[in-house]
């Protein structure tokens, strides 16, 4: 069983994150955290740094100074071996999917199963197949190859990979993006649906004001290589500060707000 | 939930006392192996009711979840009633989530595979396909060259001067150190032989009329289709991924005539003269062995060399080498053509251009051979 409710824990800790590629910097002295059972949506302009954020956080970029504690391991300084547990505790949705082309969707899910446990065939498939049931899909849709799907069930089977494990922490890199409003919305609620049934904390970068009404519990904007605003969307959208409200004060961010 | 002081590493197991299954340890996926393999030996006497006694499980997930169904299911369908015990809210939840996606063990979609008589004519019929296909590029290939030969004003200079540059210039020192080696490798095998004969001499005839009519066109052309062939299989292919060829289209420019064209150009322009090269430095690797094998000095080696490599013999290995250069361009940009979807298609399709590039090389090359013995030259 997840910890009890009553007692919660700090899920990944940031501290005075910084990463440069060269002379260009990409952000400083980033500080965050997030509690258990939190869905915590990174946002901000395109080159702001958000997925390079993310990549630090899952661990496939190193930061060049500063540290990260994810589930209780500090990953910026762990062996190859913590990370590999780290890496089994937690899920990622990549942008595109990053579905496996040579094989097919109930493969695709099975995987972290087949590598990481010792389970019979047979279980795997029907665990991958329970999988894609609660991101929506049919078990029908497992025999099929990633090139055959939709953009939109493409996200689901990626989602579905990205549960196989059960993970305590899961990153969803731009969610919703490539999806038409009515699957994108259909995307939020799967959000939520899994996280109200699995109980993952979960972290997600997204542009999609419409999403970050609907799912986020906090919200961190990035800019101008720092850490601009962090609070709750209600908190954000009522800033008084220039950066802050350029972002959210936008007729798409009032228009979100109003339906939210 | 919490109240177990199991410990962490516990694996998933049940015992049996009487009519109670205790479940202990940790349902969860990682450590799920074991319970999985004993579940299928559980026997129980009867049909009569049973109970489940969740207590003792430290933790649970939806792996965990779905072998007690399992589980359940299989003492339901002998007959017996099934209570499950101590389960905690959360594990409640779990086993609700799973019923209500409503997939059940016998919805494992299965893969049909198909008869082998189907299997066989599909595989005629895409060996047909394949040879109707590539038909049809080499035309499509064909009238967009009549096309450039009537308006001379579209021909892509540019996109030609790239890929003679980087088929045939940036080609020259592989082909010509492996050339050089083959000269070697013939002098110094035929050396021994001809010794014994005191024959030393026509090592020159030896080096010299199997490179220049043979091997170097066919090492020449073997080198290009791996190196230029799989380029090109790899580039049109990522690019066809990426819907750049599309993009290409869209704009009203036919992606035969901007890379295909003047890659299948600058190879047929590069690889005669490829081979001139690596006749050259055939016949240098040649007369570098023969000296320090054979005693024979340069230029007595390059005088027997002189008078033993007829034009007749040089201009068919030059001859046969456009068309080498053709077979490779063209498998190479129609397997580029075929890559469809995933990045695993590009590999796929860049591995079969170099196979079928240099089968179809030798192949030629064999029919070459014996044309030539028939015409008597």
């Amino acid at each position: 069983m997840r910890q009890a409710a009553t007692h919660k824990q700090t899920v990944i800790e940031v501290r005075d994150l910084t990463m440069r590629f060269g002379q260009k910097l990409v952000h400083e002295n980033i500080n965050l955290s997030v509690e258990q059972g939190e869905i915590l949506a990174i946002v901000g302009a395109s080159g702001s740094g958000k997925s390079t954020l993310l990549r630090e956080m899952v661990m496939l970029q190193q930061p060049s100074s500063g540290s990260v504690r994810v589930l209780g391991q500090e990953i910026t300084r762990a062996r190859e071996s913590e990370i590999l547990l780290t890496r089994q505790r937690t899920g990622v949705l990549f942008q595109n999917g990053a579905l496996f082309g040579g094989m097919n969707v109930l493969s695709n899910v099975g995987t972290p199963l087949r590598e990481h446990t010792r389970l019979s065939d047979r279980v795997i498939d029907e665990i991958a197949c329970l999988k894609l049931s609660l991101t929506g899909l049919s078990p029908a849709d497992g025999l099929l190859f990633p090139n055959q799907l939709s953009g939109g069930m493409r996200k689901r089977a990626a989602l579905a990979r990205a549960i196989a494990l059960d993970p305590e922490l899961l990153f969803l890199d731009e969610p919703t993006s490539g999806l038409d409003p009515l699957s994108a919305d259909g995307f939020d609620q799967l959000i939520l649906d899994l996280k109200a049934s699995l109980g993952p904390t979960i972290v997600l970068v997204t542009h999609d004001m419409d999403s970050l009404w609907q799912v986020a519990d906090m919200v961190i904007l990035l800019g101008e290589a720092r850490l601009i605003a962090n609070g709750t969307m209600n908190e954000l959208a009522g800033s008084k500060e220039p950066a802050v409200k350029r972002f959210f004060q936008g007729p798409r961010g009032r228009a979100a707000q109003a339906s939210a | 939930m919490d109240k177990t002081a199991a410990p962490v590493r516990d694996p998933a197991g049940i015992s049996i006392d009487g009519r109670v299954l205790y479940c202990f340890g940790q349902w969860t996926v990682r450590y799920l192996q074991d319970l999985e393999k004993s579940q299928a030996r559980l026997r129980l006497p009867g049909s009569a009711d049973i109970t489940l006694d969740m207590a003792g499980v430290a933790s649970i997930d939806s792996g965990g979840a779905w072998l007690l169904l399992r589980i359940v299911e299989r003492f339901e369908k002998d007959g017996a009633k099934v209570t499950i015990a101590s389960l905690t809210p959360h594990a409640a939840e779990l086993l609700d989530l799973l019923k209500q996606t409503g997939f059940t063990r016998d919805k494992l979609p299965q893969l049909k595979s198909a008869p082998l008589l189907a299997r066989i004519g599909r595989s005629a019929h895409e060996g047909t396909d394949y040879a109707l296909n590539m038909l049809a590029f080499i035309g499509a290939i064909g009238r967009v060259f009549l096309r450039q030969l009537i308006r001379p004003g579209r021909i892509r200079w540019r996109q030609i001067s790239d890929s003679l540059a980087e088929a045939g210039y940036k080609a020259l020192g592989i082909v010509g150190l492996l050339s050089f080696l083959l000269g070697i490798v013939i002098a110094y095998q035929g050396g021994i032989q001809l010794r014994q004969y005191g024959a030393s001499l026509f090592i020159a005839d030896l080096v010299g009329l199997s490179m220049v009519r043979e091997l170097a066109p066919l090492i020449t052309a073997i080198i290009i289709a791996g190196r230029t062939g799989s380029a090109y299989t790899a580039q049109i292919g990522t690019m066809k991924v990426t819907e750049e060829l599309d993009a290409w289209r869209s704009m009203g420019i036919d992606p035969l005539e901007l890379l295909v064209l003047p890659k299948l150009l600058a190879l047929i322009i590069a690889m005669p003269l490829l081979t001139v090269y690596a006749d050259i430095m055939g016949v240098l690797g040649g007369m570098v062995m023969a000296n320090s094998q054979l005693d024979l000095s340069f230029s007595t080696y390059l005088q027997r060399i002189g008078e033993a490599i007829t034009l007749n013999s040089y201009m068919i290995g030059i001859g046969k080498t456009p068309v080498f250069a053709a077979i490779v361009a063209t498998i190479g940009c129609y397997q580029g053509f075929q890559v469809s979807g995933s990045a695993e298609s590009v590999g796929r399709r860049t591995t079969v251009s170099v196979v079928q590039s240099i089968f179809a090389v030798i192949v030629v090359d064999a029919i070459f051979s014996v044309a030539f013995s028939y015409l008597g030259m």
